[in-house]
């Protein structure tokens, strides 16, 4: 019975996988995805894990605004005729920020792989196929991919968001008109971020040299990942200012997030002064990035793509003089050994030249940077500015950079690098060692002192000396301590080593380590503020807890067997069943 | 009958030195013509022009009495290409990558799974058919390529240096299977440096210096001209490449130097 059923199926697949151009099709679209360099960075995910990790947020989002729309509420706030359509806009606005960051975020993900490549002209342009096939193939997988992720990220909310919203509403029709709003704005939004990305992208490669395109696309990269964390950390804030939105303001006076809401109410036939203009706006604005992008893509085909033989990608390496006294001074001070002075060398440089391990340090203190700047913002306007001492969330700032960007640089500790290479490290490095912490310890050092000094300055110049030194002494002992705690077990050489495989206990930490953000920058500056009021009890409460954190810390590593603290290369699971080493080799 | 010419083909990347000057050649169907020349002497580089990957500046290819530009598509459907780097899609396994090139080159279904996979057991692949390419060695992406250059059993072959990374036994068959293609009456390019093989396996042999032609005709005839008992004796003597004995010593002087 089911093999009449499937023989059918099968050929027609089969002849549709025969056709030369859609099979080109489906590997420009093999290539988007797995693409990048597979030898440097293997991230063993599925397709079904990415999809479901892109459309996770909006289905929270959705659930979490469940008790605005929940009848208790009303009632609460006394309103008899509750009318969704409206009282949705701010959350719309939410919804349109959020899909239009996540499908801009996996652009920039993708960066690399979007357009056809190096690698795609040696495999490909040989090959007896039409001028134009790469190039229409490739667009095609593009539009794909971008239905795909426009879809897929609002999936959840699509469903679960008018659901929750009409949850009291007159009829079956109410609800379907909400969805269908609802759907057709927000899955705008994310094409129109994600293909701006793609627009950007394409006239950069069409405009610069190849080699400057490729010097420039991390900064390219980190500006857009801050302006989206910007973009999402205002939909926070701005949400209940839209909410007023009725006068007739040009435009251009709002960020696109808003086009796209006010596009999903006009459509809902609320027309209030600025929607019909700002709805235009939406759709003009698709269309405008799409023939953009469209144009600089095919531009960059012949510019880049055609002349990939004629170019030779020398990237530029090979530091400033200053850079090298700089590495000879920190041998003196800092480096000790071997394994610390190659290791340092080779660390810094792979943080700075590797784009994706770049891109994730400085994508980490891009989001304290953020979160700083937003916290200064808000107390700036409530508190008024007690002069002789600084207040607690100023206190905190310097705090919430160093927790990023030693976090950051933690995460792009374990990524590998180009894992061929590694036989320089497994020959030239004794396995027995115990350097690796110690390294990892002096990078990270390295970048925090500055960051320290910087501070001490500027406390000195607005709060004096004597605040800016004690300060600064109580953020190098966290950071010191921080440092510590990242590091604990940490016991390889920075990305030589095979990415550490998903286990349960990973989104336990990654909720610790939210918690432990708030615990850093926020619960021990509070602390310090009253210390410099009243010096002896709060000073005492900073240092006990202090104390406990290095008490634990000191706990744990002693509690560490010896074949925890071995160098290591590969990362896997501990295998169930483990072999008792007898020989006693020493 | 000619199966492919060159006429003065010149080559200037962005600096005005010439990578290829003024060269000129015949391949005859049946022809195994070597291609040598030191390191950075163009040989890629005319490659590269003969498949159509790269616009030449001067000069130009001929394929059946016509230049290739004006039918890149039939030209390449004759065409059996090894590049000089083997780089593939990591993500593919070799059977993938096999399968999406003979597509591409719509070659039908049938014989092509059945062609790739005697294929793959004849390079001894089969046994990593299904691994991504990403974990293959260098002599196993050289027999990917290799293979993806004979599946559709072309009359011209333009091989770029094809038994880089090849152990002992697959270069000799590689070796026997470009002697025995030649015979059959294909027109065979062979690009190396590797002397002793193409003092064996091609008819006529072309040393390149620094983009020009040095020497052109029968490798007994290069030996006999530069009076040499072999082409790597013959080629020493073409190619002003500086004492290597001389060189050998200092490379020693220098590693024992404190
Ligand atoms: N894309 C390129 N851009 C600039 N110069 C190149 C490029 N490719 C090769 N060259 C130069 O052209 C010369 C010949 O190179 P190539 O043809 O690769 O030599 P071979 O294959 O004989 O080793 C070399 O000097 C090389 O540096
Ligand atoms: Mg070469």
């Amino acid at each position: 019975m089911i093999l009449t059923l499937e023989e059918p199926q099968r050929s027609r697949w089969e002849s549709l996988n025969e056709n030369g151009f859609y099979r080109l099709v489906r590997h420009c679209a093999d290539r988007v995805f797995y693409g990048g360099d597979g030898t440097s960075c293997d991230v063993e995910m599925g397709i079904g894990a990415v999809l479901a990790i892109f459309s996770t947020p909006g289905t929270f989002a959705a659930v979490a605004l469940a008790v605005k729309y929940g009848t208790v509420f009303h009632f609460l706030r006394n309103e008899a005729h509750f009318n969704a359509y409206v009282a949705s806009f701010p959350d719309e606005y939410f919804f349109a920020v959020l899909s239009m960051t996540i499908a801009g975020a996996v652009a920039v993900w993708k960066w690399d792989s979007l357009l056809p490549d190096r690698r795609d002209h040696a495999n490909l342009a040989h090959l007896p196929i039409l001028g134009g096939r790469i190039l229409v193939a490739n667009l095609l997988a593009l539009v794909i991919l971008v239905v795909i992720v426009a879809v897929d990220v609002n999936a959840g909310s699509a469903i679960l968001f008018p659901l929750i919203a009409c949850w009291t509403a007159p009829t079956i029709g109410y609800i379907v008109v909400f969805f269908f709003t609802h759907a057709v704005a927000m899955m705008l939004a994310a094409v129109f971020g994600f293909v701006a990305v793609l627009a950007i992208l394409g006239i950069l490669m069409a405009s610069l040299p190849y080699r400057v395109f490729r010097k420039c696309s991390v900064y390219v990269r980190t500006t857009l990942l801050i302006l989206f964390v910007a973009l999402l950390m205002t939909s926070f804030s701005e949400g209940g200012k839209i909410e007023t939105i009725h006068s007739a303001v040009a435009w251009t006076n709002f960020p696109p997030p808003v086009w796209f809401a006010a596009l999903c109410q006009w459509l809902r036939g609320i027309d209030n002064a600025p929607f019909p203009a700002l709805s235009l706006a939406a759709v003009l604005g698709t269309v405008a990035v799409l023939v953009i992008a469209t144009g600089a893509y095919a531009l960059s085909y012949r510019r880049c793509f055609l002349r990939s033989a004629e170019t030779m990608v020398i990237l530029p390496a090979g530091g400033g003089a200053v850079a090298a006294h700089v590495l000879r001074a920190l041998d003196g001070v800092l480096l000790r050994g071997p394994v610390q002075r190659g290791g340092f060398r080779f660390v810094i440089k792979t943080l700075f030249r590797s784009e994706t391990h770049a891109l994730t340090w400085i994508g980490f203190t891009a989001v304290g940077v953020m979160i700083a700047s937003n916290d200064l913002l808000l107390a700036g306007s409530k508190t008024a500015a007690s002069s002789h001492v600084p207040s607690a969330v100023v206190l905190g700032l310097p705090l919430i950079l160093t927790y990023f960007l030693m976090f950051g640089l933690r995460v792009a500790f374990e990524i590998p690098g180009p894992l061929r290479a590694n036989w320089t490290f497994r020959l030239g490095v004794d396995p027995g060692t115990r350097e690796c912490a110690a390294l990892a310890r002096r990078v990270m050092i390295a970048f925090e002192v500055p960051l320290l000094a910087v501070s001490l300055v500027l406390y000195a110049h607005f709060w004096g000396w004597e605040i800016a030194i004690v300060h600064t002494l109580l953020l190098a002992a966290m950071a010191g301590l921080l440092i510590e705690t990242l590091l604990l077990g940490f016991r390889k050489i920075p990305f030589t080593c095979t990415a550490p495989p998903f286990k349960q206990t990973t989104s336990v930490a990654v909720i610790l380590d939210v918690l432990g953000l708030f615990g850093f920058s926020a619960a021990v500056p509070a602390l310090e503020r009253h210390a410099f009021v009243d010096p002896l009890r709060s000073a005492t409460g900073i240092a006990l807890m202090l104390l406990m954190w290095w008490v634990c810390l000191y706990g744990t590593r002693k509690n560490q067997i010896e074949p925890e603290r071995r160098l290591i290369f590969e990362d896997a699971l501990p295998p169930v069943l483990e072999v008792l080493d007898l020989t006693f080799r020493k | 009958m000619v199966a492919l010419e060159a006429r003065h083909l010149t080559k200037c990347y962005y600096s005005t030195v010439a990578a290829v000057s003024d060269l000129s050649f015949c391949l005859q169907e049946g022809e195994v013509l070597g291609f040598v020349g030191p390191n950075g002497s163009g040989k890629s580089t005319t490659v590269k022009m003969l498949t159509g990957l790269l616009e030449p500046t001067h000069g130009q290819v001929v394929s059946r009495g016509a230049r290739i530009e004006q039918d890149l598509v039939h030209y390449r459907e004759r065409l059996g290409y090894v590049p000089e780097e083997a780089d593939l899609y990591p993500f593919l396994s070799g059977r993938e990558y096999l399968e999406l090139v003979g597509t591409l080159r719509s070659l039908p279904r049938q014989s092509l799974e059945r062609k790739i996979d005697a294929m793959l057991d004849l390079f001894s692949l089969s046994a990593h058919r299904h691994s991504a390419i990403g974990s293959y060695s260098k002599g196993m992406r050289q027999r990917v390529l290799l293979i993806a250059a004979l599946l559709h059993d072309p009359a011209l072959l333009i091989l770029d240096e094809p038994l880089s990374g090849l152990d002992v036994t697959s270069a000799m068959v590689v070796k026997n299977l470009i002697k025995k293609l030649g015979e059959q009456g294909k027109a065979i390019l062979y690009c190396s440096h590797v002397l002793e093989v193409v003092e064996k396996v091609c008819g006529t042999v072309i040393v390149l210096q620094k983009g020009r032609a040095i020497a052109y005709g029968p490798p007994s005839e290069l030996m006999k001209t530069a009076g040499q008992a072999s082409l790597e004796h013959a080629f020493a003597h073409l190619v002003e490449g500086g004492d290597s004995a001389q060189t050998a010593r200092d490379i020693a002087s220098v590693m024992s130097a404190a």
